[in-house]
């Protein structure tokens, strides 16, 4: 569980990966997500739990891309991983503002409505 | 069937569990919701890709390296994910390192002599092809 969770400040990252990563990630990672990570890696371990296959298709989707290297794939996955996190994070503001314990689909909405960086979804979830 | 790039979904289950994580104990994320997340993030990645294409391509470069996802995470408004990235990045390559030392050593043991002439191309710029190093992906896909 530990090495699973991220926050946006690596210190907090790296304290939360440090407690028994290699358990952590066996018990946190299902089937085909870790990165190539070792079974016995030591130390802050910020594994991606997205599988690399699935972002790898995504940018071979791109017509204008010829190649990516591993890493470039590897830190891509991570940039969605913070951003699912980022995302569900601001639009449950808008589900604490209902009174609500369950985020729903338009609480996303307002998020993508409000916050700028946000912007570049707008028109692509329906 | 995947007719358009944001249909290439990432897996369900790892989406929702960074979803929970991210959130206090006690929340829930609505079908809808979750599914939008995913489609989200699908964007997301295709975006950045785009974005990150456009620095390579400025660099007279054919292969997108980790510096350029990097450079799109600025253009795009997500400095925030800079420091983090980076970080990993470090994990990142040290692993690799490790791991190809540890394959190095096993070859040693394993057979003295056939050696080296796959082993050591994999050596060279581990940077430059887009190389799985996972087994085959079998996650579960819930439609």
């Amino acid at each position: 569980m530990a090495a699973a969770a991220a926050g946006a400040v690596p210190a907090a990252a790296v304290a939360a990966a440090g407690a028994e990563p290699a358990a952590a990630a066996a018990a946190a990672a299902g089937p085909g997500e870790e990165a190539g990570a070792g079974p016995l890696c030591p130390g802050p371990l910020r594994l991606a739990r997205l599988p690399l296959a699935r972002v790898k298709a995504l940018v071979k989707a791109d017509p204008d891309v010829s190649l990516a290297s591993q890493e470039a794939v590897y830190i891509l996955a991570r940039a969605a991983e913070l951003f699912v996190e980022t995302i569900a994070k601001d639009a449950y503001v808008y589900a604490q503002q209902g009174k609500r314990k369950t985020l729903q689909r338009k609480d996303l909405d307002n998020a993508i409505e409000a916050i700028d960086e946000f912007a570049f979804l707008e028109g692509t979830l329906d | 069937m995947a007719e358009r790039p944001e249909d290439l979904n990432l897996p369900n289950a790892v989406i929702t569990r960074i979803i929970k994580e991210a959130l206090p104990d006690g929340v829930n994320i609505s079908k809808e919701a979750r599914s939008a997340i995913s489609r989200a993030a699908s964007v997301f990645v295709l975006y950045a890709t785009s974005c990150a294409n456009n620095f390579a391509m400025k660099g007279k470069r054919k292969t997108l390296n980790a510096g350029d996802v990097l450079s799109a995470m600025e253009e795009m408004e997500f400095q925030r994910f800079v420091a983090p990235l980076k970080e990993s990045l470090e994990v990142y390559r040290r692993e690799q390192k490790g791991k190809k030392e540890a394959r190095k050593d096993k070859d040693k043991k394993a057979d003295s002599e056939e050696q080296d002439k796959s082993r050591e191309e994999e050596n060279d710029d581990d940077d430059e092809r887009m190389e799985e190093e996972e087994p085959n992906e079998e996650e579960e896909v819930d439609n």
